[in-house]
């Protein structure tokens, strides 16, 4: 049998936005696969994510949508707001249906059947989807290297049926599942499913990343380098709910940027080829993880010494990329120099960026 | 489901409910999601600072803006519009937009002025000017003085079609540029080419003509359409000390104009004593180290270095260069029989406006003797107007002139420090500069037979850090200009400060936060989560809001890095978009018209599907 050649489409990397002190982003591509006209909320966090993720993928991209805000509030009547392929599935079926969609076109490309491109072949799966109710499937589709990329857009719970907690929600992180009560004065007890280095663990030869909205260029470059990688590729991405986190709608890109400079999110990519962590990327300063907690309602009920285990877990995540933490920042994960989220005011004096 | 790429079989292809077309790159149709909006966001470009403060208001923000992208010649005749001379006024002006630049809150204020130096020194390499003459319109107009002002004033006026000449006084043309700046500030070759541009303009520059000697006041009223006063002071201000006519005592201006000009026969010995601690006394104390002085005093009024109303770059780079500073005195006598000696000095104190300064010497006090070969007094200068009739004369040695620079009901205007003395202002270059351009089109105004008025444009300045977004901006330092080593500058007329190279000038640009105006960063475009901003051409202010979908999140108002974006109320607008209707609301009419196409359907008979 001859050879059969796949045409990839190899997408080329943008420039960063900065050149020397402007800011100046770098000429985005003109395709619009994903339009106007969409019920997601005022200042959607995984709409802003989506539009992010197709322009870089640009028009020849085929779209899955499991169950989740992307699917329930964009294609009601059958009307999407998707300028591409695009395709429903059950919320539990994320990777299988991807995982069919591509071995799809690598059938038809085997028989000749499809001359074109091999198309990117993108799932955009909640975190209810990816990490819990769809894990088999996505980590299925992943195991078998299928040629797609599975991203989870993060809003850290089940947002579309009214805010229940899902194995994302943050440590304190109040939902309808996690109501702050005498009992439970933090609300969610359970530190989040670190979903990310679970698949970079478990499939190695997969590309693996995290991204958050408020880099955009840096996510746009991780989406092509996805789609550029042969195989199975897996994104996750910070998508903040203005439903869900109860914050003021302007600030999405902001909190996108806060969840990354607050340790909380560290942001990586999973180099398959040399089997290792890249931990390059570094935000432009590091703040106590109470600037990000003080803009949520969510975090509104949290203690002092609530506050200082988040900001333990943000300088666990810190000591893993390598980061070496400064003083202030472990002066911030002692319970006694914070003070209670009803003083949030207070609060902010106390955290000193640094 | 979109349908694009989708194989529709036949039977479904009708256009009813349920199954809509694929959407436009405009967006759906059924969801005009912009009735959920409170706020619209709106592009609104705002008065930078630097702007605002500089004394023409070149556009500063938007020649920076084309220097980084590296469209030079668009940068020089954007300066052009406003300033005649960029290549004089990037070596000497007293930048006021750099006080002003909201990058000094930040880390260091840009250098604009090297940036504008840059691009002077770009326009005088040019074989021929950007600027062309506007279309004659018939009428005469004379310019008396060629200094900034009157240079300003003609040159705007040549733009607009008028007929112009100067005349003036000296044998060189320059006015103030020529006599009052050092050459190691401004090489006379500079402005040489600047003089050359007014001559390529059709201006008829006539040296060597004074008002009041050559031409009479009568004659410039009779021969000429318009007449623009823009004579400057030239008369130095005395001391009122006692044996001010001894030899060896110097005033400022006219000791740097003499050297200017080439006529100078002052020789100074070797110890130089400079009254006065404005720009010019500093300019003369300097000039003094490169006349031959050995040790040079510079003797202020004010209390400390601080009150001194003069720029603190320059004071620098004068102490930098060896001059002893002495505070708090005033000299009361210059003693000496047949030549200079000694001053007497007195306690003093300093209070008031800049040029209107009265003086509170305490003369109980034991006076100071000080001992020195040469003084040079600089404490500021009145006008020479004995031509001049008295109705028209002010109490301050000025030209008494109206707000648009008119004389009473004549046809004669008058422009730059003449009118602008004691009113407050320092008087510097720039400020004559605009003078000289808001006067020129004041004679416009006159001559077209239009009533005078004041533009009554509310300008919102952005001096609040708040208003932009910073996290945008990283923290650079200043680009500096190289200059020449203290030592060896006190010897030469070389241009002390060096100009920028073309990456140096790249790189100050960028430092620039475009307060207030949109500078196609497309950061708005990349962030809206609809995404509802488009543009088809990357420019400023290109962008275009899709306002039937904007939901008013404002995440674009709050990520615009230059604090272009606003939000208003949608109550302010009315384009009829009722707010709070539901999401289902079809105010496109989508289904509405699908129904009256299936309506208006043949009736087929059923596909049998088997």
């Amino acid at each position: 049998m001859p050879a059969i050649e796949v045409q990839r489409q190899m997408l080329p990397m943008l420039g960063s936005p900065n050149q020397g002190a402007r800011f100046y982003n770098p000429e985005l591509p003109a395709t619009e696969p994903f339009v106007p006209g969409h019920r997601t909320c005022a200042g959607c966090g995984p709409s802003i994510q989506y539009r992010m993720t197709s322009k870089a993928a640009g028009d020849n991209t085929i779209l899955v949508g499991p169950t989740g805000c992307m699917y329930v509030a964009n294609s009601s009547y059958l009307c999407t707001p998707y300028n591409v392929p695009w395709a429903h599935t059950q919320i539990g079926s994320s990777g299988s249906f991807t995982a069919g969609v591509a071995a799809a076109y690598e059938a038809m490309i085997r028989k000749g059947k499809w001359k074109g491109t091999f198309p990117n072949i993108i799932c955009e799966a909640g975190d209810g989807s990816a990490s819990d109710i769809g894990l088999a499937s996505v980590s299925g589709a992943l195991y078998r290297n299928h040629d797609c990329l599975i991203i989870c857009y993060d809003n850290e719970q089940y947002a579309n049926t009214g805010i229940q907690a899902s194995s994302r929600t943050p440590y304190g992180g109040m939902t309808t599942f996690s109501p702050p009560g005498p009992k439970v004065p933090e609300a969610k007890t359970l530190f989040p499913k670190d979903l990310a280095r679970m698949m970079a663990a478990g499939h190695p030869h997969c590309y693996v990343a995290t991204a958050s909205v408020g880099y955009p260029i840096d996510l746009m470059n991780k989406v092509r380098k996805a789609l550029n990688h042969k195989g199975a590729a897996f994104m996750m991405i910070y998508t903040p709910c203005q439903k869900g986190f109860v914050y003021e709608t302007p600030r999405s890109i902001d909190l996108g940027r806060l969840v990354v400079e607050s340790g909380l999110y560290p942001i990586w990519e999973w180099d398959p080829e040399k089997r290792e962590f890249d931990y390059s990327f570094r935000p432009a300063s590091m703040r106590p993880v109470s600037e990000y907690l003080k803009l949520q309602g969510r975090f509104g009920h949290l203690h002092a010494e609530h506050i200082a285990t988040l900001q333990k877990f943000a300088n666990q995540q810190w000591k893993m990329m390598n980061v070496a933490i400064p003083e202030a920042l472990i002066k911030a994960a002692d319970a006694k120099n914070l003070v209670d989220m009803a003083s949030a005011e207070a609060a902010a004096a106390v955290a000193q960026t640094v | 489901m979109s349908t694009k790429g989708t194989h529709i079989p036949d039977w479904l292809q009708v256009p009813f409910a349920g199954i809509t077309p694929a959407p436009s790159q405009k967006g759906q149709d059924l969801f005009p999601t912009g009735n959920w909006r409170a706020i619209r966001p709106v592009y609104r470009d705002k008065m930078p600072p630097c702007n605002n403060a500089c004394g023409t208001n070149e556009k500063i923000q938007g020649y920076l803006d084309l220097v980084k992208r590296g469209k030079y010649l668009d940068a020089y005749a954007l300066i052009k519009e406003d300033m005649p001379f960029p290549s004089v006024t990037g070596r000497v002006c007293y930048h006021p937009c750099e006080q002003a630049c909201n990058r000094g809150k930040y880390d260091e204020a840009i250098s604009i002025r090297a940036v504008e130096r840059f691009l002077g020194d770009l326009g005088q390499a040019l074989p021929k000017d950007v600027v062309k003459p506007g279309k004659p319109n018939g009428k005469k107009v004379v310019v008396v003085g060629s200094g900034p002002a009157g240079h300003s004033a003609a040159y705007q006026l040549a733009r607009l079609g008028y007929a112009v000449t100067i005349l003036e006084k000296s044998p060189k043309a320059g006015g103030l540029n020529r006599g009052g700046i050092p050459d190691w500030v401004l090489p006379q070759n500079v402005l040489d080419r600047e003089i050359e541009r007014l001559v390529e303009l059709g201006i008829t520059i006539k040296t060597n003509t004074e008002v009041g000697k050559d031409v009479s006041w009568d004659e410039l009223r009779k021969n000429y359409d318009a007449v623009v006063l823009a004579v400057g002071l030239i008369n130095p201000n005395s001391i009122r000390a006692e044996g001010e006519d001894t030899a060896g005592v110097h005033y400022g201006l006219p000791f740097l104009r003499d050297i200017g000009m080439g006529t100078s026969k002052v020789k100074l010995g070797p110890r130089v004593a400079v009254i006065g601690g404005g720009n010019t006394a500093i300019d003369c104390a300097r000039e003094a180290y490169r006349q031959g002085a050995q040790e040079v005093t510079m003797i202020t009024v004010e209390g400390n270095a601080s009150e001194m109303p003069c720029v603190p770059e320059d004071l620098h780079d004068m102490v930098e260069e060896g001059v002893e500073l002495k505070h708090g005195l005033a000299c009361t006598a210059i003693l000496g029989t047949g030549k200079v000696e000694a001053l007497q000095l007195h306690p003093a104190k300093f209070s008031g406006a800049i040029n209107a300064s009265p003086i509170t010497v305490n003369k109980d006090a034991k006076p100071e003797r000080f001992a020195v070969d040469n003084v040079i007094i600089a404490v500021g200068q009145h006008g020479a107007l004995k031509w001049l009739p008295d109705e028209f004369k002010n109490d301050k040695g000025g030209i008494k002139a109206d707000r648009f620079g008119r004389l009473g009901s004549t046809n004669v205007f008058a422009a730059g420090d003449v009118v602008q003395v004691g009113q407050g202002q320092p008087l510097m270059v720039v400020n004559a500069v605009g003078d000289g351009k808001r006067t020129a089109f004041n004679v416009d105004t006159v001559l077209r037979g239009e009533p005078l008025q004041e533009r009554m444009v509310a300008i919102d300045v952005i001096t609040d850090l708040a208003r932009m977004n910073m996290t945008y901006f990283p923290k650079f330092p200043r680009v500096q200009q190289a200059m020449l080593a203290p030592a060896s500058r006190r010897k030469t007329q070389d241009e002390v400060i060096q100009a920028f190279s073309e990456e140096q000038a790249i790189e100050e640009a960028n430092r620039c936060f475009s307060c207030g105006t949109c500078n196609a960063c497309d950061n708005c475009y990349l962030v809206c989560p609809e995404p509802c901003i488009i543009r088809y051409d990357r420019s400023n202010g290109l962008y275009k809001i899709l306002v039937d979908y904007c939901k008013g999140c404002r995440v674009c108002i709050e990520e615009c890095p230059t604090g272009c974006l606003e939000g208003v109320p949608e109550l302010d607008f009315d384009t009829g978009v009722v707010r709070m209707d539901t999401a289902f609301a079809i105010t496109q009419g989508l289904h509405g018209r699908q129904a009256e196409e299936l309506r208006n359907l043949p009736d087929r008979p059923a596909k049998d599907i088997g």
